[in-house]
């Protein structure tokens, strides 16, 4: 008996760790979900479901007051028909929705990437930042909370913080 | 009946002219809008290796303005509560050269109104700084109700308007704050003019 609880322990926390790890990055979160799927018909692509470990260590390692950190990646999509740019702009406000505020922009004119950061409120004392980072071929979604003092780092200087979330959305890219 | 309508249809349409006409003066400072076109500087954008912008709109600073509760942002938050939006747009350039004086004169075209006045033209000559402020002032010239900053630096551009009523006294509060740069650096030059005498680009 002993040695069957003690085979059964392991296993059960491998599983658990498994799902975890292999579980897509948007699950929890239904409205995040949508979104992803808002993004996924509009490219008519699925998005990467290798990177739960990803998700699963970011939120383990994020840096101070960000919390519920979310992410997909979309592979070899196919933005020719609707750059990124100016106009691509008005059509990713439709698919986030209007409850989030544009904030920042970054655009990478030599590499062509554009970043797109939008926040709103979330519940007390608490924001919610997504960024959405697209090249000519891929996009990443980033969803996270931020606390009062996070974001009070980036309305002291939204435009570093706006080059460096594109730097991790492109560091994310390559990983 | 036509005859009833008729007048009660002129009657109309001179109200209507009057509010019209009274609406046109109370525009503020002559018609002119103290946002910017700052979105639209495509010649510039093509010469730069990287174009940020920000955009605080007034939903997101009074967002931002409820979480301002320590003793150190309660000067900042008389600034911001008032404001109605905080753009910045900033073009980094791989060299210095990469953009000419006649680039950033679409930006200074915007500013030649009657209703805007430069007030301080702050000069770093050994760094190739330039610091511009304009203000916006009501047709009675006293409220402010708009402001422009160009930053210029040799391999960085910056543009930010600030709309709505600030206390330019207080404006120290926003510096190096929601991306506008900080002003009035020892180091530089500065042929800053007193806050009353207003300058005509």
């Amino acid at each position: 008996m002993r040695n069957r609880r003690t085979f059964l322990t392991p296993a059960i926390l491998s599983l658990v760790l498994l799902q975890m790890l292999s579980f897509p990055a948007w699950a929890g979160d239904q409205e995040f979900h949508q979104l992803v799927e808002r993004i996924s018909a509009y490219y008519q692509k699925r998005p990467m479901r290798s990177i739960g470990w990803l998700n699963f260590l970011a939120n383990r390692f994020t840096p101070h007051g960000v919390s519920h950190f979310q992410m997909v990646i979309f592979d070899d999509i196919d933005t020719s028909d609707t750059p990124p740019g100016e106009e691509f702009e008005s059509g990713l406000e439709r698919i986030v929705g209007p409850s989030y505020q544009p904030f920042v922009r970054v655009h990478d004119v030599r590499s062509g990437d554009w970043t797109y950061i939008y926040t709103r409120e979330s519940g007390k004392a608490r924001f919610e930042m997504l960024i959405v980072t697209i090249d000519s071929s891929e996009a990443v979604v980033m969803k996270m909370q931020l606390t009062p003092d996070a974001l009070r780092e980036w309305l002291d200087d939204p435009v570093k913080k706006g080059r460096d979330s594109r730097e991790e959305a492109r560091q994310a890219e390559v990983n | 009946m036509n005859v009833t309508y008729k007048k009660i249809s002129t009657k109309t349409s001179l109200t209507l002219f009057a509010v019209a006409l009274l609406s046109t003066f109370s525009l503020p400072a002559l018609g002119q809008n103290p946002r910017l076109d700052i979105k639209n500087l495509e010649a510039l954008a093509k010469k730069a290796s990287e174009v940020v912008d920000v955009n605080l709109d007034a939903p997101l600073l009074k967002l931002a303005t409820k979480f301002m509760t320590d003793e150190d942002d309660r000067e900042g938050l008389e600034v911001i509560k008032n404001l109605k939006g905080v753009y910045v747009k900033s073009f980094t350039f791989d060299k210095p050269g990469d953009y000419s004086p006649a680039d950033v004169e679409a930006i200074r075209s915007q500013l030649q109104g009657p209703a805007w006045s430069r007030i301080v033209s702050a000069q770093s000559k050994h760094e190739g700084e330039n610091t511009e402020i304009y203000l916006m002032t009501g047709a009675d010239g006293g409220k402010v109700l708009g402001m422009a900053i160009i930053d210029v630096e040799p391999t960085e551009l910056t543009v930010v308007n600030i709309v709505g009523p600030i206390d330019i006294d207080k404006l120290s509060q926003l510096e190096g704050k929601m991306g506008i740069p900080r002003l009035g650096e020892e180091d530089k030059e500065s042929s800053q003019k007193p806050a009353g005498h207003h300058e005509k680009p």
